[in-house]
């Protein structure tokens, strides 16, 4: 294990000191020299997720596909790009530059009234002793974090009008978890952040739980017919049941996206009662047709229609208009 | 059978949560916890928990504790200094990322890094005396030797502040290159040692005013200092060369340096005098180098992001001058 983190590390060091602590030193930006250090680590991260689903993921869907190789699958070209520009942290910088002002606005309001975060170790002090059950419990704290805001993506008109790009691909595979409108990628970066902030999760622990989250998520949109059993599928969100919340509604079953909204642990799904496991297959994608034109436009035409179509549900008049 | 010893004795601390003189604790920023090293076997007993990023820590006036600084949960963590048994938590600390007590004990000062302002607090209770919001990365601070006067680097907009221990006031602010970050005051009481971590050495700087009398090359990203013991040579981190120079302040030289790759930082030395330990914050070690040769003899694995580290030590301090700013001042050992 320690042989593994001196590699890691010793790569890291590498790149960072080769490629990134020149940059900062000469333009005198030492107060970035950690933040820095850890970016690369970001994208290293992402390099090592996009080997995993290339590699390891797209092998089962070679081997077990769910949907025969058919007609659309011109339409997953897209979802690569996506996945490319966010893992090696092209989306995430530019998220970062952004919401960098605002998130240390905010934190700086929240820690000047001495706010501290309510450190769950301070509750349950074997916590503190033990690492693994530590990382569980923050990493399940974030996830139901996530979930709820997943729900909020479908219940408010302009969040899903940003959301409903990830569900207008109708060739769902490996690739289409990171297809996303960088607003909603904002929006639900922003909110992390912040509530990994007040709850108090180690930065340590953080880039794990991004990592191994990230790779669940890939997993559970992947074309493939594989199960992992009764309790398997209750402890981890699998394709199965994340098809099922990508299912397109029918008459018979109009409100079925309102289900398996948990992105890692279904526990929340079970919890809140908006979970259903059902073996029988559906097409997915939606039902309006002015979203599933999405499917007609490649990255940049995408991100412009969607940003329209998110303007026009945040601004009343907008919506007036377009009724008549 | 040897290696079995250690273990067995390894496992019993790791179990009990006591360590000994003969130990080490390194800080790992970028988790919460700090790790225990036995320096005689130099590998890592245990591992604890604390608050949430911790950078630096301190002894107490008295001899008889360490403070750990634990940054995000506003507090302090006390350790016996001798066994790094845990005594107390001192809470409403605010943002303790660099802190000192004055060398007559009676000021305790912190550098709230992250939310831009320097508290200055009477020791005796850690009660408030003033907090002084100032822009710009209050980064390292050192006392004179009377304890009137606070020297504070600020990180983001390359000044070095005086502020009066008393009124709190602030007493005169200039520029002095870019990204300062260790202070040191050195014996004669006359000059101040600052290291500017956006070039490459140390300013020497007048405590009276703030003027530039001098400055010194010394390797790329100049950032902390330790005394070597002898009042007049210190050490000091080069994190972005990747050095530790040796200075000798009577000269104004450097005398010579040490590779230690990983963006070296803080430093301790041990009681005999023999090794400076120096944390590798990227390579998640710490490095132990043989003063008397300047050559690296062990790198220790630890936590991520290590920063601050100190060496229990057995008994009182009396007779050692009993304060020191762990990373920045601290003329006698
Ligand atoms: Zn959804």
């Amino acid at each position: 294990m320690r042989d593994l983190i001196d590699i890691w590390v010793g790569a890291q060091t590498w790149i960072f000191e080769a490629l990134v602590s020149p940059l900062l030193f000469r333009f005198g930006l030492m107060a970035w020299y950690e933040p820095g250090f850890n970016a690369v680590e970001y994208v290293m991260l992402g390099a090592i997720q996009i080997l995993v689903i290339a590699v390891g993921m797209r092998f089962f869907e070679r081997r077990w596909p769910l949907e025969k190789p058919g007609r659309d699958d011109r339409l997953i070209g897209v979802d690569r790009v996506y996945t490319l520009l966010n893992k090696l942290g092209v989306v995430p910088l530019a998220i970062f530059i952004v919401t960098y002002p605002v998130v240390t606005h905010i934190e700086l309001l929240i820690r000047a009234w001495g706010y501290a975060p309510p450190s769950l170790e301070r509750l349950l002090p074997w916590l503190g002793d033990n690492a693994l059950a530590s990382f569980l419990v923050y990493f399940a704290l974030y996830d139901f974090a996530a979930y709820w805001l997943h729900r909020a993506q479908h219940a408010f008109p302009w969040w899903w009008a940003l959301h409903s790009l990830h569900h207008s691909q109708r060739r769902m595979t490996v690739w289409t978890d990171d297809r996303n409108h960088v607003v909603d990628d904002l929006l639900i970066t922003l909110a992390l952040v912040l509530f990994a902030q007040v709850v108090g999760v180690q930065p340590g622990d953080y880039v794990v739980i991004l990592m191994v989250g990230r790779l669940v998520e890939s997993w559970s949109h992947a074309n493939v017919d594989v199960s992992f059993g009764r309790l398997g599928s209750r402890l981890l969100v699998g394709p199965r049941f994340h098809r099922l919340h990508h299912a397109l509604s029918t008459p018979q079953e109009r409100h079925i996206q309102d289900h398996n909204f948990a992105p890692v642990f279904p526990i929340w799904d079970i919890l809140f009662g908006t979970a259903i496991y059902d073996e029988r297959n559906r097409p997915t994608g939606v039902d309006d047709p002015t979203v599933d034109a999405d499917n007609d436009r490649g990255w940049l035409a995408q991100q412009a229609t969607v940003f329209w179509r998110f303007a026009r549900a945040m601004i009343p008049k907008f919506r007036r208009a377009t009724a008549l | 059978m040897k290696k079995l010893a250690i273990a067995t004795i390894a496992l019993v601390f790791a179990t009990t949560g006591i360590a000994q003189a003969d130990s080490v604790l390194v800080l790992n920023s970028d988790e919460a916890s700090y790790s225990v090293i036995s320096r005689s076997s130099r590998t890592e007993i245990a591992r604890h928990p604390v608050g949430r990023e911790p950078h630096h820590l301190i002894v107490t006036p008295d001899g008889k504790e360490v403070l750990i600084g634990s940054t995000v949960t506003n507090e302090l963590l006390g350790l016996d200094i001798k066994t790094g048994e845990r005594r107390r938590v001192v809470k409403d600390i605010i943002d303790p990322y660099h802190l000192g007590f004055s060398p007559d004990g009676k000021w305790f000062v912190t550098a709230a890094y992250r939310l831009d302002h320097v508290d200055i607090f009477h020791a005796d209770g850690f009660r408030l005396a003033g907090r002084i919001f100032i822009d710009g990365l209050p980064s390292h601070l050192a006392f004179d030797k009377d304890s009137k006067t606070v020297f504070v680097t600020l990180q983001q907009s390359g000044r070095l502040a005086a502020f009066d221990l008393k009124t709190q006031a602030l007493k005169w602010s200039v520029p002095i290159g870019t990204a300062p970050a260790g202070v040191v005051m050195l014996p004669d009481d006359k000059r101040l040692l600052v290291a500017l971590t956006g070039e490459d050495g140390i300013v020497v700087v007048d405590p009276k005013n703030g003027a530039i009398q001098g400055n010194l090359q010394t390797g790329k990203g100049a950032h902390n200092f330790w005394p070597k013991g002898d009042g007049r040579h210190y050490f000091l981190s080069n994190r972005v060369e990747g050095t530790v120079s040796l200075l000798d302040t009577d000269q104004m030289k450097v005398v010579s340096n040490v590779r230690i790759p990983g963006g070296p930082d803080c430093m301790d030395i041990t009681l005999d005098g023999k090794e400076l330990w120096v944390t590798q914050r990227f390579l998640r070690r710490v490095a132990v180098v043989d003063i008397e040769q300047m050559k690296v003899v062990a790198s220790i694995p630890v936590g991520k992001s290590p920063h601050g580290v100190f060496m229990l030590r057995p008994g009182s301090t009396a007779g050692q001058g009993p304060i020191r700013a762990v990373s920045t001042s601290g003329e006698t050992r």
